[in-house]
């Protein structure tokens, strides 16, 4: 893929030893996701990566957390699902987080479009991608990190590296 | 009255509603936007070409959540610039059946709430959702990229999602 020279990404930040977790299907009522959130609180795990879909009547929430959390939190996580009435609950690991930051993602047209494809072009897994203001948050498979650098390197102009 | 007293139920049920404000620094409120859902198969491709299709034609993403909804489907919902819906919508149905769009649909008016420092406080994102909900606010969509904690919401509802801001975090 050509690279796309004035577009320079800030730093590439990874976080590595990750779970996610999808509860699919839980209907929009205020609080229900409550017992989650109030178990990860208690157990002192820090939610890494969150996104939330909406559907008319229900809506699905993916997060990601350490590993050595998901360790603590695994016996009771079937519970939560139930009180959280999800109608599916996955769980992917390990996984990683890779974010990027740059300008450009609200400022440039196909910004996003770009990494995706990197990515996609590298048999790169995306289980979730989040973009807002100028961070692009991409959660991957953990064996895929190489991969998705090299890709991520060969489009965007990276630090440290030089304009060729 | 009935409206009142569901509401009033609901409270109830979910525990107190006085609990003690989350500390952030700041918000950040986007200006109108328009929405976008597209129902995709669940593959790699179908996004990133999506996405291509309309950065090729000029469409700028303001912010997007990508995930799969089922074995079978990834949903992709997006916000772009009001002046760009007519024509994205044009051009992705022009080309629903090679990208294979499984569905469109839209909403014309919607702004972004975004809260900082979110620092993984998974409940910030809680109890924002949870006092959205009890308003009677419904958000599109909701992600955090960085330390941001952002929320889709219809326009015509911002107000009240402000107030639900004021009612859960403490503001310098």
């Amino acid at each position: 893929m050509e690279r796309v020279e004035s577009l320079q990404i800030f730093p590439l930040k990874i976080t590595r030893g990750l779970v996610q977790l999808s509860f699919v299907g839980i209907p929009n009522r205020p609080g229900i996701t409550r017992p989650l959130f109030e178990l990860l609180n208690r157990q002192g795990v820090g939610v890494k990566h969150l996104l939330e879909g909406c559907h008319q009547s229900t809506s699905d929430l993916l997060i990601c957390i350490a590993a050595e959390g998901f360790a603590r939190l695994r016996g009771e996580l079937h519970e939560i699902r139930a009180r959280l009435q999800a109608q599916d609950f996955v769980v992917r690991q390990p996984v990683a987080v890779i974010r990027t930051l740059g300008p450009h993602f609200d400022l440039r047209p196909g910004t996003s479009g770009l990494l995706l494809t990197a990515l996609v072009q590298a048999g790169v897994r995306i289980y979730s991608n989040a973009t807002t203001i100028t961070a692009s948050t991409c959660v991957i498979p953990e064996e895929q990190v190489e991969a998705a650098e090299r890709a991520i390197g060969k489009t965007f102009l990276l630090p440290g590296a030089k304009r060729s | 009255m009935e409206e009142r007293s569901k509401t009033v139920e609901i409270i109830r049920r979910i525990g107190a509603p006085e609990q003690e404000k989350i500390s952030i620094t700041g918000i950040l409120k986007s200006h109108d936007l328009s929405f976008l859902l597209l129902t995709l198969p669940a593959a790699e491709d179908p996004p990133a070409a999506v996405l291509r299709l309309l950065g090729s034609h000029g469409v700028n993403i303001r912010f997007i959540t990508l995930y799969d909804d089922s074995p079978a489907t990834r949903l992709l919902a997006l916000c772009l610039e009001t002046e760009s819906l007519s024509a994205s919508l044009e051009l992705l149905r022009s080309h629903q059946a090679p990208l294979d769009i499984r569905s469109i649909s839209h909403h014309p008016r919607v702004r972004i709430l975004s809260v900082y420092p979110y620092k993984e406080r998974g409940q910030v994102a809680e109890r924002l959702l949870t006092s959205l909900r009890l308003s009677g606010v419904q958000p599109l969509a909701v992600n955090n990229a960085s330390s941001v904690l952002s929320c889709v919401l219809s326009s015509d509802r911002f107000q009240e999602a402000l107030s639900c801001v004021d009612r859960v975090f403490q503001l310098p």
